[in-house]
């Protein structure tokens, strides 16, 4: 092996790491490892002045290979790969030693700590040294996009994609498009009508030209790589039969939605028993049919609403659902509205208004005479029938916390909030497109804050409520963001996709296949005529797994080989 | 000073790894022994991984990958799953205890369980003292 000079960046992340991990120790160990030239620490190793540091060291000091102890390679890889191009070398003569997530941020003892980075560092200085340059290659982008889901957010990202004169295939479950917002009164807080936000959507989308609509259809299969998926669609036929088809995306965008709380589940609310205790869901469609009525048809007196239905809860959701609150406010607009001299309260935990014009919203809302009672976290109202002589259907029990007192209210009607939870076939969407759920079955965005769209898949992109509970403002600016996203790389024409793939090293193949009924992608194929299996790298999504149960050694896992991990082996039992 | 156990964890990078960086994000505390090398996909963690880390002084070694039915390559942690008893029997033939090497399959939102799982194997290690199976298997992977 040629010796090479690697450089080593001890990252202080601020004092994210440097309160845990004895930096200029890391940096004095760094110098006395094999084939280090330099070792260097800095605040900010992400930072500008951080990255020019190593373009310059680069240049300066002909360093040929670099290793950056910082934080996750999730994070900053992409980041530094970038510097060493920019200094014009290899981006794979690279590797991180992860000492903050994996080492600052999970230990209390410095000692420990400093002694766990030197290792974490001395496995990446060994690896290094073994890495080999890697070429990318590029590959056609097919401007076609295949969104799941036809509610606010997959229409919009359709018709963005459509505008910029691309096909789209919009694939639906229902046989109408809308999704949940199709279920929508008015909108919280400026009372647009929902109707009057989708209307307009759902015609430009029927009648756009580029944009296909399969209803009552679903996903089936996904196969490829980005710029490259072959979509298999199951769409019904008008007689109810199933029928398959096929086409080739460049892109995905997820916006399969959410589904409500099922209220049934909070016993003691007696949903499903008490005739007049229904869901938010089923409010609206009284609100949509224009009547607001009991189960006999008699209009209520008292308006109940019972705010966090499966939300905040240690049994159920511990999340917010972030429109509820909102929602129960315009319920107290719109029921006063249709019947004045209605009494209604509102019995919340907190009132959750953060958006743009909740506040005001909330404000005028406690204006208008609604009784707000606020009730403790895991300490439910109870519900109980009203007796005979009662003038009211039911009575609710309230320990209300600002007064410190248990009232006692009327109620004719009570709306439960229910809140939103991932769809309960998420689970299949996610293994479809190959992107993970987080414990609450939202699908999980490649980076919370910095990437919030994109997913763990290159090409597969989530918008709106199947990520996480939001409001419409926020799942349209999703859509958006991914449909602009795309269109970004639709523009380029051509992608570059990863250099890491697997290599058959043909002299040394015996041609005995087990690889290539291995390979999950099929992306192995084998030579008859030479005896010889081979893989196709575009296909080849660099699991590895073929490497590892080759028994020639034929197969090399580009950039996980043997010879790179087994020097990490080596490195970290410092 | 007590023994301190050394530990080679193996960690695939879409769930365990993942795992293994929100319990960063969320500081979850749990002991330093375990030193994280990451690999795309369970299915790539050679047998011959686990045995080259023992032969280089790991007291044990922790195999994590994605729970069954979520791989992000489909199918590879069932793979990896079919391989680990066959090396056990290897790993039993040299006379390791069982405590040593172990397979673990941790989501991309189990911090805490990734947390769980360190701190438990660490605990578990620490009484059995030093890996003595290390000098055969040198000379073993030697003649390799």
């Amino acid at each position: 092996m040629q010796s090479c000079k690697i450089g080593v960046y001890i990252c202080q992340c601020g004092t994210n790491i440097a309160k845990m991990v004895d930096c200029e120790a890391l940096v004095a160990f760094a110098e006395t490892l094999p084939e280090v030239a330099l070792a260097k620490t800095y605040k900010y190793m992400c930072s500008n002045p951080g990255q020019d540091m190593i373009v310059q060291d680069i240049q300066a000091n002909g360093l040929d290979r670099v290793v950056v102890a910082a934080c996750s390679p999730r994070m900053h890889e992409r980041t530094f790969r970038n510097a060493l191009q920019v200094a014009g070398l290899n981006p794979y003569f690279f590797e991180m030693a992860n000492i903050r997530e994996h080492c600052s941020w999970v230990h209390d003892d410095p000692v420990a700590a400093t002694q766990k980075a030197k290792a974490l560092v001395r496995g990446a200085v060994l690896r290094v040294a073994r890495h080999e340059a890697l070429e990318r290659k590029t590959v056609d982008m097919c401007p076609e996009v295949l969104v799941i889901g036809g509610g606010i957010a997959g229409l919009t990202a359709a018709l963005d994609i459509a505008d910029a004169g691309h096909r789209v295939h919009l694939v639906e479950r229902q046989g109408s498009l809308g999704g949940n917002l199709a279920r929508i009164d008015l909108t919280a807080p400026f009372l647009n009508a929902a109707r009057d936000l989708l209307t307009e959507r759902i015609t430009r989308v029927t009648e756009s030209e580029r944009i296909d609509v399969m209803l009552h259809s679903r996903v089936v299969n996904l196969d490829g790589f980005i710029g490259n998926y072959r979509a298999t669609v199951e769409v019904r036929d008008a007689d109810g039969l199933p029928r398959k088809t096929e086409f080739l995306v460049g892109n995905v965008i997820v916006a399969t939605g959410y589904q409500e709380f099922e209220a049934s589940r909070i016993t003691h609310y007696g949903y499903g028993k008490l005739p007049n205790v229904v869901t938010s869901f089923e409010f609206e469609l009284m609100l949509r049919h224009g009547r607001i009525q009991m189960a006999d048809g008699h209009l209520p007196r008292f308006v109940s609403i019972i705010h966090c239905v499966g939300s905040r809860s240690q049994e159920f959701h511990g999340y917010c659902s972030r429109v509820c609150c909102m929602t129960a406010l315009k319920y107290a607009h719109e029921v006063r509205s249709a019947i004045p001299g209605c009494h209604v309260s509102d019995i919340y935990i907190d009132m959750h208004a953060f958006g743009k014009g909740h506040e005001d919203f909330y404000r005028r809302s406690s204006e208008v005479k609604t009784l707000f009672l606020m009730y403790r976290k895991g300490d439910r109202p109870v519900i109980r029938r009203a007796d005979p002589g009662d003038t009211c259907d039911m009575l609710i029990e309230v320990n209300e916390q600002l007064s410190g007192e248990t009232i006692e209210i009327p109620a004719d009607l009570v709306v439960l909030m229910v809140g939103m939870e991932a769809r309960s076939d998420a689970h299949e969407v996610a293994r479809l497109v190959n992107i993970s759920q987080d414990k609450e079955g939202w699908f999980i965005e490649s980076h919370p804050k910095l990437d919030p769209v994109a997913t763990t898949t290159d090409g597969v992109y989530i918008a709106g409520t199947c990520a996480a509970p939001k409001d419409i403002p926020d799942t349209v600016a999703q859509a958006r963001a991914s449909a602009a996203r795309i269109l970004a790389k639709v523009a380029r024409g051509r992608i570059e996709v990863d250099a890491v793939y697997a290599e058959v090293d043909e002299a040394r193949c015996s041609g005995c296949r087990i690889c290539n009924d291995l390979c999950p992608y099929s992306a192995i194929e084998f030579d008859a005529v030479k005896k010889v299996s081979r893989v196709i790298s575009a296909v080849c999504k660099a699991c590895g797994a073929c490497g590892a149960a080759c028994p020639s050694g034929a197969i090399k896992a580009r950039h996980f080989t043997d010879a790179q991990i087994f020097a990490q082996i080596e490195g970290v039992l410092l | 000073m007590s023994f301190e156990p050394r530990i080679v964890g193996f960690l695939c990078n879409w769930c365990s790894y993942t795992g293994a960086d929100l319990a960063g994000t969320s500081r979850i505390h749990y002991p330093p022994n375990v030193h994280i090398i990451r690999v795309m996909c369970s299915a790539r963690i050679d047998p011959t991984f686990v045995l080259k880390a023992l032969a280089q002084g790991a007291d044990g070694v922790l195999v994590c990958g994605c729970h069954p039915g979520d791989c992000h390559y489909t199918d590879g942690n069932y793979k990896a799953m079919r391989r680990f008893p066959l090396l056990k029997r290897v790993l039993d033939a040299y006379g390791l205890e069982k405590d040593r090497v172990r397979l673990e399959w941790v989501s991309a939102s189990e911090g805490q369980r990734f947390a769980d799982v360190v701190s438990d194997m660490t605990e578990r290690i620490r009484p059995l003292g030093p890996c003595r199976i290390r000098p055969g298997l040198q000379a073993d992977m030697a003649e390799r």
